[in-house]
């Protein structure tokens, strides 16, 4: 018999408990509940003007912030019509990637790392292994500093708005964060190694995994849903008819569950399932460091995640500088664009955030008033999936010891990086 | 580190920006863990919420029976209270909620067969039900600024938040106003202390550091008309943040 409960499990974003009950290798219970109080922001938005929605959705997550403004921003551009220039794109694509920087550097080496190393938390590490806690604060703070130079700061961007940027960063600041990026190098490669030599349990989970896909860039602003074992692919618009959102059932707490609606499927989202799509789209630095992971691709084992998003942020330095070198020679300008109101309209929008692929959409009346709101994000879309691992995976450990059960259990959570307090909004 | 005061990080319903924000407290967040006794920080530490700490450190709003239960265990174990953020300390976007009627949020989030869920409440700052003695507000909080309300703190000294509102700041950036602009700024019932912020970066400011003890509401109520802004605009924007105007100032 193995089992554990686990109220409010640490080192995870928002407060959860799980449950895992084994007995002679049949599962009698897996659970991960989601504690957090529901926060209503599908109908806080209605009503209020369509420039409130980015700032008022952004305030689910603090910790994908630029994420959620972004996404929000180009629902209400996708439902207003408004077009914006590819000087704006470009930056706000800095702003995802500060976000990955940011988030993937927490998760790894805050959230994760400690699992590995046998430690409750990172602190002890500044003791014993200092450099290892400067590389990952300096990993973070590049991120918070490219967030901040294109947002005005690092958690919730001011100057993002519909239709561009209120205000841009200065091209001298640009170019010593270009600088910086390209210095960051040898810390995001030393991640992955550190990441590497951790032993990882061979496990595959049974889902599909979606994620954006770009013909001609790794997606992570833009592009269309594609599903990785039906091939299916579908516009941004369609999101709706392609994941169905239920209630997560009693005792699950405020969260909801999704499932594709082609075949019915739990799903996952994220850098594993970014990574398996769009692999080949990487850049050439991170190409090289999957390869020399071994990674075989597409992988299904969720553990791999953190080896994802370590060549994530391989690929995020080095993206970003050249998106720098585009917006410094390109000109053009990030005015916001007029908007247009006097019909009524409904758009949706999505990003990748650090954890996976986030949709808003609104409808807005002929006043700009919204009348609509609706978001699916990321861990959402995961916890069906992760609580599938866990009962899959649970028996194959069971005869560990108490302790490392629980860790292993700890381990596969963690992996999946939630975001709970995002799961319930 | 005997005698180092134990501090403990605690958040209610919030979006963990503000906890986000002390992890960025760059260069030194280690330097100012290593002056304190972080006894409880779940966001980034398996382990128990402890019996005894000096300090407590509240992000987010109250919204649930265990959130009122927490603090007031919380008000009796630390001598002292900071609440950080605009969640904690007017309530901010979460009291938003509030504003709707609760079975039109339900239906509207979880479907029109969903019902209110027991034990859960409007979200509200937590001066609502206890005594806070020092606040950071902002969504979310500046780093600096809370590490200097944080040090006020642990040496007994005033909060020593500015009272007047933003204008006189955004003035000295050279900022034009926004107001003249034709568009509606709660900068001029808004407390001070953020730098101008938002105002300097192109945006008017939505008023997230709660109402300026020294705004003169009178006032800017005329000064809105004047430039042709009628109330319940103003009232829908100073929602935004401040849906509980008695704690909001
Ligand atoms: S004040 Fe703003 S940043 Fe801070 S927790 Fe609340 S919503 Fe998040
Ligand atoms: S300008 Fe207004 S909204 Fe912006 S940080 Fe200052 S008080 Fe908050």
């Amino acid at each position: 018999m193995a089992e554990l409960a686990i109220e409010h499990i640490a080192r995870i974003e928002g407060h959860g408990n799980i449950a895992v009950k084994v007995e002679e290798g049949r599962v009698l219970e897996v659970r991960m509940d989601v504690v957090e109080p529901a926060r209503f922001f599908e109908a806080m938005v209605v009503g209020r003007r369509y420039d409130d929605a980015p700032l008022i959705t952004s305030r689910i997550c603090g910790i994908c912030s630029p994420n959620h403004a972004l996404t929000s921003i180009k629902a209400v551009e996708a439902a207003l019509g408004v077009e914006v220039t590819e000087r704006t794109t470009m930056l706000r694509k800095l702003l995802v990637y500060g976000s990955f920087l940011q988030n993937h550097a927490t998760h790894l080496y805050v959230l994760a790392a400690p699992d590995f190393v046998g430690l409750d938390s990172v602190f002890p590490l500044a003791a014993t292994h200092p450099e290892v806690v400067e590389r990952a604060l300096k990993i973070k703070s590049l991120g918070n500093r490219l967030t901040a130079l294109v947002g005005g700061r690092p958690v919730h961007p001011v100057t993002a708005v519909v239709g561009g940027f209120t205000s841009e960063p200065k091209a001298l600041d640009l170019a010593s964060i270009h600088d910086q990026l390209l210095e960051v190098a040898n810390d995001v490669l030393a991640t992955v190694d550190l990441f590497a030599s951790f032993a990882l349990p061979d496990f595959a989970s049974a889902g599909d995994m979606l994620a954006l896909v770009e013909s001609d860039d790794y997606a992570i602003y833009g592009g269309d849903i594609e599903s990785l074992d039906r091939g299916w692919r579908r516009p941004v618009a369609e999101y709706r008819d392609v994941i169905v959102e239920t209630s997560a059932g009693e005792g699950h707490g405020n969260a909801k569950h999704s499932r594709t609606t082609a075949d019915g499927r739990t799903f996952m989202v994220g850098a594993l399932p970014r990574i398996n799509l769009s692999g080949d789209r990487l850049v050439p630095n991170a190409k090289a460091a999957l390869a020399r992971l071994g990674l075989v691709l597409p992988s299904r084992n969720p553990f791999h995640m953190n080896l994802c998003q370590a060549v994530e942020l391989v690929d995020a330095a080095e993206h970003c500088a050249g998106y720098i070198e585009r917006v410094i020679d390109m000109g053009g300008s990030s005015k916001p664009a007029t908007v247009e109101l006097g019909r009524e309209c409904w758009g949706a929008g999505a990003t990748e955030a650090p954890r996976g692929t986030l949709y808003h959409s609104y409808g807005i009346d002929a006043n700009g008033i919204i009348t609509s709101g609706d978001v699916i994000t990321p861990t959402a879309q995961n916890l069906a999936n992760l609580e599938a691992d866990m009962r899959a995976f649970a028996p194959t450990v069971a005869d560990r010891s108490p302790k490392e059960f629980e860790l292993l259990i700890e381990q596969l959570v963690r992996s999946y990086d939630p975001c709970l307090s995002c799961s319930v909004h | 580190m005997a005698d180092a005061p134990s501090v403990a990080i605690i958040s209610l319903a919030s979006d963990f920006g503000c906890q986000v924000q002390i992890t960025n407290i760059d260069p030194g967040l280690l330097q100012v863990l290593g002056l304190i006794d972080l006894r409880y920080w779940q966001l980034t530490s398996s382990g128990h919420m402890p019996e005894e700490y000096d300090v407590a450190v509240i992000e987010g709003a109250v919204t649930t029976d265990e959130h009122i239960e927490l603090l007031r265990r919380v008000r009796e174990t630390a001598s002292v209270v900071v609440a950080i953020g605009s969640c904690a300390v007017t309530g901010g976007i979460p009291a938003l909620a509030g504003t709707i009627d609760a079975d039109c949020r339900f239906a509207a989030v979880y479907g029109e067969d969903a019902t209110v869920t027991p034990g859960l409440h409007s979200p509200v700052a937590i001066s609502r039900y206890i005594d806070v003695d020092y606040i950071v507000p902002g969504c979310p909080i500046d780093t600096t600024e809370f590490l200097a309300v944080l040090g006020r703190a642990l040496k007994g000294l005033s909060n020593g938040m500015p009272e007047q509102p933003l204008c006189a700041s955004c003035k000295t950036h050279g900022n034009e106003c926004f107001m003249r602009r034709g568009d509606l700024c709660l900068g001029i019932i808004t407390r001070s202390g953020c730098d101008a912020k938002c105002t300097t970066l192109g945006r008017p400011c939505t008023g997230c550091r709660g109402l300026a003890p020294d705004a003169n509401l009178e006032a800017a109520r005329k000064v809105y008309a004047a430039f042709g802004h009628d109330f319940d605009e103003v009232v829908t924007a100073l929602d935004l943040y401040n849906t509980d105007r008695e704690v909001c100032r």
